[in-house]
């Protein structure tokens, strides 16, 4: 019994790191330049599929997939950003954010015609007999997306907090105007947070292959998820995205090991729903300290 | 006018009417595809109300169809109901649902309320995919034609004939509101929130309004289209609905409900012509979306419009104030309003003052904005308020008009206090102002931007004058005379037509006051009416001012930082530094008081 509630949990902290990570992307996206990234879940899928391309056709090793998915992922989305949504971000959000989403859909598009298939499957990452906890049994592929993930999220979030870059982009976050003023590009720091967030979603799309596999359905399935648990955060805030993205893994096997797997597709939905209404600042808001 | 405003009114009908009849020369399979065209015409008019005009994103399309296709066909196979009954129900359902989607969601704006609706959509997915013992599931509900009074519409002929008349039908009423009072104060609601709430628009309400009626129509069209398809299951309204059905109003055009009548129209056929393109269409799809917000980013609509709309000669543009009619002739035609009898000054006893502003305090975290300020106003009084910038002067203005709420202190209206009395119902006790930051209505033109300075814009009077104004009666004709009153009394009259956006930043400070102007108030509050203003047309702001206290007994507070105007204007002035009113008194002793002289120029001044 408690081993296997042990087993659900640790099965929802594995895809749970994965939200996290397309989450923490979503956020760096829209601290840094104000945009909410509709499109997020095909960069994901991009990653996938460069994963797929590099693991299952090429047959290069894990260590190539993740760096060539994460470049991937935040070239496509530094391209999508310098590309289409600079020219459009001097009038409203509602141009950008409604370009973004048909961006997602286009992106996905491109995929389903170069690759006309119901669904591509990834060997995963480690193999290796699996370990036991009393009667639980957790596998090594576990453990592996669960350190990995949380590993980069940790980076983007230590990056976005301590680096010269991150300092760039929480400057051009709270004031754009002031941020040119003092040296910052505001074109190039835009289509580097891009890049960050966009190579974060490369590396969940590498994460999320072998359990998901590769489908256009990643897509959309990622972007809901990601926003779930920016949400769950605050949309604000990198470790509430980071714990968010836990969270909604883990009510999501919950939901299926105990209720039905329609409710597990049902949980980032209502989930979203309970959070916006009830605490529409997240759980873990970031302080917001008040200049006067 | 009269026959051009109705011909705007039904012309939609007739268009959507006349495609049908026009249809019935193609052969059968282009008879189904010009139903499809129909329905998306439909479904893109009442996407106009939510994306073109309150510009808020919606992805709930798909699941309003398949409310409206459900709750149609359920009753008519389970229970026998006939076709146009449950047409009815549906159309309600998908109302109730609309009603269900707003009330939380209009909470949030932008990409949250896209949050919600995306939510929506998905939950109404699954719980029709999952509730396979009513509505069969993923497997489909098999429907049965059409019947009305006896007849089976089951030829693609006859079904076309049906569909276009009911399309005609629907969109009638969301054309009455769209061209009426109702869509211009979405529009404003979308342009600037804080000018609408102090004109009197409870956004929530207008919001909620829009997502109950556009739901209405699109669950109506779905209803309608359903029996075509022969069979429905739940993933044909998926999310890919929702958002192809969101890129009608935005390719088409977000300037009329044209917009998204043709581009549903247009865009629903396309992939039926392009057949042979099929695999590539959604990819051509999502790029002729993002193409069309880079480079034309109201749309085809908008850039056809654009291209013949008759432009300001130079002449016109360059025109300075025009002589003006005397206010009185504004007076008059205010009675012919009949909203507010003009109270002669003398009535009023000069003491009784009609705004009593006493004690009030307002901070922001350590900030005091606002310390213990009071004063009062009468009929006769034009207060004028001056201090630094950053002395609390604005913060004041919103407490008064309700945008914020004050921590200590009361504002009295005519002896009540305001405390429980909400922004948007101070217009109708005789409040009105002007913003700081011009806050015209840019999308609209300059009579209607004046037209809702008048005021009657709760969401019964909006949807009452929405009728009254497609039937151009004799209440909406004296209406549009008091806008243009107004406007010819600031010198506007020239430019009535024009977009509000496309004035000059002093035209739009003088629309402003034709604005705040217009409902009679008893009391005006306006925020630097003349920055960004010449001399010249300051000098004719202040005689119209001077004249609209003098013959209407309007009370006025002035911001002004003018000081030469506002010392001329006013009869009383207060000086604001740091929340604390400094100095009170009779213009030219205030200006010349020490500690005003220190506030605004600085210690040395004072010796010299």
């Amino acid at each position: 019994m408690l081993s296997e509630l042990l087993m659900i949990v640790v099965g929802g902290l594995k895809m749970g790191a994965i939200y996290s990570l397309t989450a923490i992307g979503i956020v760096v996206i829209h601290k840094a330049t104000r945009t909410v990234n509709f499109a997020h879940g095909a960069f994901v899928l991009c990653g996938a599929y460069v994963t797929y391309g590099i693991v299952e056709v090429l047959q290069f090793g894990w260590w190539a997939a993740f760096v060539l998915a994460s470049l991937a992922g935040g070239l496509l989305a530094a391209v999508v950003e310098l590309g289409i949504l600079r020219p459009i971000r001097q009038a409203d959000s509602f141009a950008v954010i409604t370009a973004t989403i048909f961006i997602g859909i286009g992106i996905s598009d491109i995929y389903r015609l170069l690759q006309n298939t119901e669904i591509l499957a990834v060997r995963s990452m480690i193999r290796g007999a699996p370990l036991f906890i009393g009667d639980a049994m957790i596998t090594r592929e576990q453990i592996a997306v669960v350190g990995g993930a949380m590993a980069v999220a940790l980076i983007g979030v230590a990056l976005f907090a301590y680096a010269k870059f991150g300092r760039g982009m929480r400057a051009m976050a709270s004031n754009p105007r002031g941020a040119v003023l003092c040296g910052y590009s505001s074109d190039a720091m835009n289509a580097l947070a891009w890049f960050v967030g966009g190579a974060m979603a490369g590396v969940a799309g590498s994460f999320a292959a072998p359990s998901t596999g590769v489908t256009a359905e990643l897509s959309v399935a990622m972007v809901t998820a990601g926003f779930a648990a920016a949400v769950i955060g605050g949309f604000d805030s990198l470790r509430g995205a980071l714990l968010g993205g836990l969270i909604l893994g883990v009510c999501e096997t919950l939901a299926a090991g105990y209720v039905s797997s329609a409710m597990k597709n049902a949980v980032s939905f209502l989930l979203i729903f309970i959070i916006l209404l009830w605490r529409p600042q997240g759980l873990f808001p970031e302080a917001k300290i008040r200049h006067v | 006018m009269s026959r051009t405003g109705a011909l705007r009114v039904f012309a939609p009908s007739l268009f959507v009417f006349a495609l049908s009849i026009a249809g019935l020369l193609l052969g059968s399979y282009w008879q189904y595809v010009l139903a499809l065209s129909i329905s998306a015409a439909v479904i893109g008019t009442a996407l106009a109300m939510i994306v073109s005009y309150a510009r808020c994103i919606t992805i709930a399309t798909g699941a309003m169809l398949a409310i409206g296709a459900y709750g149609a066909a359920l009753p008519v196979v389970r229970l026998d109901v006939p076709f146009l009954v449950a047409l009815l129900f549906a159309t309600a359902l998908g109302g109730l649902a609309g009603l269900i989607l707003a009330v939380p969601g209009v909470r949030f704006r932008s990409h949250n309320l896209a949050m919600v609706t995306f939510v929506f959509q998905a939950v109404v997915i699954i719980v029709l995919r999952q509730s396979k013992g009513l509505t069969g599931g993923a497997e489909g509900l098999p429907i049965p034609a059409p019947v009305v009074f006896g007849f089976r519409f089951s030829s693609d002929a006859d079904f076309l004939l049906l569909c276009g008349f009911l399309s005609a039908l629907v969109i009638l009423p969301l054309i009455v509101l769209l061209e009426g009072a109702l869509g211009k104060n979405l529009r404003a609601v979308a342009a600037n929130e804080s000018a609408a709430r102090a004109f009197g628009i409870n956004v929530n309400r207008h919001l909620i309004a829009a997502f109950v009626w556009s739901s209405a129509v699109i669950a109506c069209a779905g209803a309608i289209m359903a029996p075509r398809y022969r069979i429905i299951d739940p993933d044909s309204y998926g999310i890919l609905a929702s958002i192809l059905a969101l890129a009608y109003p935005i390719v088409g055009g977000m300037g009329s409900p044209w917009g998204g009548l043709v581009g549903g129209a247009v865009l629903r056929a396309l992939p039926e012509v392009l057949r042979p393109l099929a695999d590539y269409l959604e990819l051509m799809f999502c790029i002729l979306v993002v193409a069309t917000i880079i480079f034309f980013p109201g749309g085809f609509g908008s850039f056809v419009t654009g291209t013949f709309r008759r432009k300001p000669t130079k002449l016109e543009t360059s025109a300075g104030p025009e002589p003006r009619r005397a206010v009185h002739d504004f007076i008059s035609d205010m009675n012919i309003l009949g909203r507010r009898e003009v109270r002669p000054p003398q009535d009023r006893s000069r003491s009784t003052p009609i705004l009593r502003i006493s004690g009030v305090t307002k901070s922001y975290g350590a900030l005091r904005a606002v310390s213990h300020v009071s004063f009062d106003v009468t009929a006769q009084t034009i207060h004028g308020l001056m201090g630094p910038n950053g002395a609390g002067k604005t913060t004041l203005f919103n407490i008064v008009s309700g945008l914020n709420a004050s921590d200590e202190g009361q504002v009295l209206f005519d002896g009540t206090p305001l405390d429980d009395v909400p922004v948007e119902s101070r217009i109708k006790l005789g409040m009105s102002r002007t913003f700081q930051h011009a806050a015209v209505f840019d999308k609209l033109s300059c009579v209607d931007n004046v037209l809702i300075g008048l005021g009657l814009n709760d969401i019964w009077q909006a949807s009452v004058r929405s009728v009254h104004m497609a039937m151009h009666s004799q209440r909406a004709r004296a209406e549009r005379k008091a806008a243009m009153a107004a406007l010819d009394a600031v010198g506007l009259a020239h430019r009535a037509r024009d977009g509000a956006g496309s004035l000059s930043l002093g035209d739009q400070r003088r629309l402003e006051i034709a604005r705040a102007i217009v409902s009679c108030p008893r009391i005006i509050l306006l925020d630097e009416p003349v920055s960004g203003v010449s001399v010249e047309e300051a000098a004719g702001l202040r005689e119209l001012l001077l004249r609209i206290n003098r013959e209407l007994g309007t009370g006025m507070v002035v911001i002004e930082h003018n000081i030469s105007f506002l010392v001329s204007l006013c009869n009383r002035i207060s000086v604001m530094s740091d929340g604390r009113i400094i100095a009170e008194g009779d213009p030219d002793v205030v200006v010349n008081d020490a500690l005003v002289r220190r506030a605004y120029f600085g210690e040395r001044e004072i010796s010299a």
